[in-house]
């Protein structure tokens, strides 16, 4: 046995409102696992997120490397996390280096920057993301786009194809 | 054999060869107790009339031949006096035993019976009326507003009625065995031969202990649910079963009466409220009236006047700092804090046969306090002005305030050892201040340990997850025993250590598993502490007689060793302070103003002249480090930032650990000494209180910081935490099972958690500390290791937290600083600016963040509630999202039953009024579907604030 995550979400805002009253509810986790080097050493980013985590779950902020060891450590099959990472590249980290078996990986917004071409209403990619993303498309991992649970899914890899970003397969 | 038996069984002895009586002095030397305990003791006897005074010079005494009889009636009295006369007493007594009888409804002379309490009064009469039988009544109110006094009441309205046949109100407190309802069960109902282990013959209940009388179950909501289910049943057919019996045949006559400091409408109490025909609501201190305060105060206050045959007397701040004090608890807290002041007064008029007065300036902290809690409710004083004077003068009066048996009370007379401990210390030749000092301290203590017990309940409910209730029971009997019978000092954690001890050991022989050992040279160490062997063995003989098995002898020496580390362990010490600076005296002369103005001991000084060598000055300081610690630390304060960076190698020289703060003037080294003085208070919190104190700048300490976590990186070893108990085995084991469980809920993997045994603690750390790094210790002792230490008390107590955030400071780069959301208006406006820009694409930060500023404005207006910092950075930017997604038309979707249950909420209506400031401002009118998502997110906050204030 090892640990049953139940979701794992691309967000640039990680935890805020909306999964908060949303997807922690649709999912039932039992813990949310915040990954992301960058948010760690960042103190006030941490408490906000903590601060915005929903009555009753425990919320913990903790780095790639630690997601994995914890991945791996019998200790803690009893989580059934979400998992929120800020970015693709993060999220094919923390697959690959822990071997979490998923078919599915929901997007949620991924925030526009010089580096970025906006691909949805809410998601921005840049070729750090594209190759991300391929990695998954690859493995068989639906890319499956809601912002909350209700909304109706959307295939990433249509979206990515159609701006000619990836040659479709 | 306590001093009164020793006196009494002495002039019994006398009675035959000294008919002419004896001298106080004669007794004094016979039985080895000071005169003037004695000449206390003997006044005392007089006056219950057990022993006769023949007056002369020197007074004699003798045995008075009809003393005995009398015993029942003298408990009533106020059993001590040190200016009242023994006659008038004696005639109150009986004044109030027949009044008692001619005033029937005793109901009348209750404070508020006509006013605040009227309806509840009426309420409870009818409730007891009720033919044929009465009607059960529940009683609800905060803690210390008076519902066993109340229900105390009405025993005495149905006995003076006849509405109960016999004598007889039986308490019992739900809570004390709500752990273990088997036994619970067992003392309500009573159980028959056989129906547990240990059950050797029948036994009544206390429910066929009450028949035909009143039987009052408070805090009923820890009723667990088959004992409601009895109690129900027993309620609707007046019989019962008892534990091991499947008939309910039991039949019993018992007025019921429950009480709860629960809200009535939480799920605990919803079956009680349905099924208990009458329910009483006591009122809130603060909801009385001015008028009824005034008299509880009165009424309270001439119980004390009672108790010390003294009138005491108190001006008008006085009463309004006592009345303003009561900020939780209500009645009962009105009631600890008068007899903590009292028990002041009474010290400082020692001298004044007649009265005692009570200052405003000699006031506790926290007491004078009151006033200014009272005078911010304007009208609130204003009515308690009207009705004060200048000044009040309490009288004793029997047949006011006679105490009632209720929790408020303390176990033993506070004034007869204050009295006793003056007189000692008078003999000893000390002058009146230092008297009055030391009493004080002792005063503070008793009281201390005394309320204290209510958060001991919950800490042996803490320790009640890893130890049988039937241990915590042996062993609170055995701390009983101790402390009365052996007069063994016995030290908080007592229970603690003791019941983790018995259970472990228990454990182990009923599993049959091998003893243990004894070392030899556990037994050697030991030749030096015989009375702690006599004691273990006393304890030993305990638990066999309770268990009935043979504890072995080996057990005897490590209960031994366990008492030796109990009593030897001094209470964690006082945070030392060393202040060093440049220049002659400086730093000395600094102390010294320091040591006389606040007369502290924790305090040294290291002057450095300014051609004084570093490597001389590290030495210097090291050794007034090592002389200064007290096992807590020593906080260094220097003048100079290159002296900052001496913390670790002071501690790394010395083994304690040091934290410098770069700063010294006399106010700091002040503030310290202040802070240090303080019980309880550990470096770390001291540390960082001081470095807020005046808000200088904190650089030099994150540079050396750096530098320690540098350090700490380099390291190797892997972490562990010790805990230490006993024998390092079975106890050992739950600790370490608790703290695994702790780390694991925090994520955190990297620590190990490792047990020690008492009896080579220093040995074994020493062995860890080879291939660990320890990073804090628990257990049942402290050890000499610099590093952070919890206590199990605290550990139980939910001192998780505490610990988990200890070890993140160690894991993280800076120490946790206040919180890092709480500033200013203008920064919190540039932070929610930036992450604007950083999350959203189409949006303007700085244009929309005024937009959203007054959104949130408004809405605060309207709830009449503050956000929080991290709320409204929160709020603004789901605000913004929304705003985007109206400009990419790309809303969140909604399920239709959700949207019209959130209809109904407050915050819907306020929620699209705030909307019409981004409809005037943005022309921009937010979908039903993002108002349900901006409801949901208020909703979220108020259930997480909700469980976070329960």
């Amino acid at each position: 046995m090892t640990m049953d995550v139940r979701l794992l979400r691309i967000d640039s805002r990680l935890l805020h409102g909306q999964v908060t009253t949303n997807w922690a509810k649709a999912v039932k986790v039992n813990r949310i696992l915040i990954v992301s080097d960058r948010v760690a050493q960042d103190r006030t980013r941490k408490t906000l997120i903590i601060q915005a985590a929903p009555p009753g779950i425990s919320t913990n902020v903790i780095t790639v490397e630690k997601m994995i060891r914890l991945y791996h450590d019998p200790r803690f099959d009893v989580l059934k996390p979400m998992i929120l990472v800020e970015d693709p590249v993060d999220a094919r980290r923390v697959v690959e280096g822990s071997g979490i078996k998923i078919d599915s990986i929901n997007i949620g917004a991924i925030s526009f920057d010089n580096t970025r071409v906006m691909v949805t209403d809410a998601i921005a990619v840049n070729a750090a993301d594209v190759e991300a993303f391929k990695w998954f498309h690859d493995r068989g991992i639906k890319l499956d786009v809601r912002k909350v649970s209700n909304d109706s899914s959307k295939n990433l890899w249509k979206s990515l194809s159609e701006k000619g970003l990836v040659r479709s397969k | 054999m306590t001093r009164r038996e020793k006196v009494l069984t002495y002039l019994e002895k006398c009675i035959i060869n000294k008919p002419q009586g004896v001298t106080t002095s004669e007794i004094s030397e016979a039985i080895g107790v000071l005169r003037p305990n004695v000449s206390k003791e003997l006044n005392q006897l007089v006056r219950e009339g057990r022993v006769k005074k023949i007056n002369g010079r020197p007074v004699h005494y003798l045995m008075n031949p009809a003393a005995g009889k009398r015993e029942t009636k003298v408990q009533q009295k106020p059993n001590i006096g040190f200016a009242g006369s023994a006659q008038i007493q004696d005639q109150r007594v009986k004044k109030k035993d027949t009044a008692n009888k001619h005033e029937i409804d005793v109901f009348e002379n209750m404070i508020g019976s006509r006013d605040s309490l009227k309806n509840q009064v009426e309420q409870a009469k009818a409730a007891l009326l009720y033919p044929p039988h009465g009607l059960n009544t529940l009683i609800i109110g905060p803690t210390g507003s008076g519902k066993t006094y109340f229900a105390h009441k009405m025993y005495h309205f149905a006995l003076n009625k006849k509405i109960i046949s016999k004598k007889g109100f039986t308490t019992f407190n739900c809570a004390d065995y709500a752990h273990n309802p088997q036994l619970l069960m067992s003392h309500l109902f009573g159980y028959v031969k056989g129906a547990f282990t240990g059950a050797s013959a029948d036994k009544d209940g206390l429910i066929q202990e009450a028949d035909g009388g009143m039987l009052f179950l408070d805090e009923v909501h820890r009723l667990p649910p088959e004992g409601q289910e009895m109690i129900f049943y027993f309620m609707d057919h007046g019989t019962y079963s008892r534990l091991g019996e499947t008939a309910k045949t039991h039949h019993a006559d018992v007025r019921l009466v429950f009480a709860t400091t629960e809200d009535p409408k939480s799920s605990l109490l919803q079956t009680f409220v349905r099924r208990i025909p009458v329910i009483i609501q006591l009122p809130d201190f603060n909801q009385r009236s001015a008028r009824e305060k005034l008299k509880l105060l009165e009424q309270l206050l001439t119980l004390e006047a009672n108790r010390i045959h003294k009138n005491i007397r108190l001006n008008e701040d006085v009463v309004q700092a006592l009345l303003g004090s009561v900020t939780y608890g209500n009645i009962g807290q009105l009631k600890s804090n008068i007899q903590l002041v009292c028990a002041q007064g009474f010290l400082n008029s020692m001298h004044d046969k007649n009265e005692i007065a009570l200052f405003f300036n000699r006031l506790p902290p926290d007491i004078k306090d009151g006033l200014s809690n009272l005078a911010s409710d304007r009208k609130e004083l204003g009515n308690l002005s009207r009705l004060l004077e200048a000044t009040m003068v309490i009288k004793p009066d029997a047949e006011r305030g006679v105490p009632d048996i209720d929790s408020y009370e303390l176990p033993y007379n506070l004034y007869e050892i204050i009295g006793d401990k003056a007189a000692l210390l008078k003999e000893e030749g000390l002058n009146q201040a230092a008297i009055n000092n030391f009493i004080m301290t002792d005063i503070n203590l008793h009281l201390k340990s005394f309320y204290r017990q209510g958060k001991l309940e919950n800490t042996v409910g803490g320790l009640n997850e890893i130890v049988d209730q039937e241990v915590i029971d042996i062993t609170k009997q055995i701390q009983q025993q101790l402390q009365e019978k052996e007069n063994y000092p016995v030290r908080d954690n007592f229970i603690y250590a003791m019941s983790l001890h018995i259970s472990s050991f228990i454990k182990r022989v009923q599993s049959g598993k091998p003893l243990r050992t004894i070392s030899a040279d556990l037994i050697s160490m030991l030749h030096d502490y015989p009375s702690e062997i006599k004691i273990a063995e006393r304890v030993k003989t305990l638990i066999e007689e309770h268990y009935r098995f043979p504890i072995p002898e080996s057990e005897v020496y490590y209960m031994a060793i366990l008492l030796v580390s109990l009593k030897s362990d001094p209470k964690t010490g006082k945070v030392g302070i060393v202040v060093a600076a440049h220049g002659n005296s400086t730093a000395s002369s600094m102390v010294q103003v320091v040591t006389q103005l606040l007369s502290v001991n924790n305090i040294a000084a290291y002057d450095m002249p300014l051609e004084m060598s570093p490597k001389i000055a590290l030495d210097g300081i090291a050794a007034q480090v090592k002389k200064i610690d007290q096992g807590s630390g020593v906080l260094l304060l220097v003048d100079m930032g290159s002296l900052s960076t001496f913390s670790s190698k002071l501690t790394e020289k010395t083994h304690v650990h040091v934290k410098t703060i770069d700063m010294v003037t006399t106010a700091m080294v002040l503030e310290a000494a202040r802070k240090t003085a303080l019980i309880d208070s550990d470096l770390e919190t001291v540390y960082r209180e001081l470095r807020e104190f005046d808000g200088y700048s904190r650089t030099v300490e994150k540079v050396q910081k750096k530098k320690d976590n540098a350090l700490k990186r380099s390291d190797q070893r892997e972490k562990a935490i010790i805990a230490i108990c006993s024998t390092g085995e079975g106890t050992a084991r739950k600790i370490k099972d608790l703290l695994d469980k702790i780390l694991i809920d925090n994520l955190i993997d990297d620590i190990t958690v490792i047990t020690v045994s008492l009896v080579k603690m220093n040995d074994q750390i020493a062995e860890i500390q080879q291939n660990y790094q320890i990073v804090a210790a628990t257990g049942i002792v402290k050890p000499h290791v610099a590093v952070p230490f919890v206590s199990l008390e605290n550990l139980l107590q939910g001192g998780g937290e505490h610990f988990v955030s200890l070890i993140e400071e160690l894991n993280h780069d800076a120490a946790r600083e206040a919180d890092p959301l709480n500033h200013s208006q203008s920064l919190t406006k540039e932070m929610i600016q930036n992450y604007l820009g950083q999350y959203f694409t189409f949006i303007n930060p700085a244009k929309i963040v005024n937009v959203l500023l007054d959104y949130c404005d408004f809405i605060q207006r309207r709830c009449r509630t503050k956000m929080s910092n991290a709320f409204k950075i929160s709020l603004i930017m789901h605000m913004a999202g929304a705003l985007e997604r109206y400009l990419t038309r790309s809303e969140m979707s909604v399920d239709e039953k959700k949207l019209s249950h959130v209809r109904m909420g407050e915050m819907y209506p306020i929620i699209k009024q705030a909307g019409e400031i981004l409809h005037q401002t943005l022309n921009i009118k937010l979908s039903e579907n993002e108002v349900y998502y901006i409801v949901e997110l208020f909703n979220t906050e108020k259930e997480k604030n909700d469980t976070q204030n329960n």
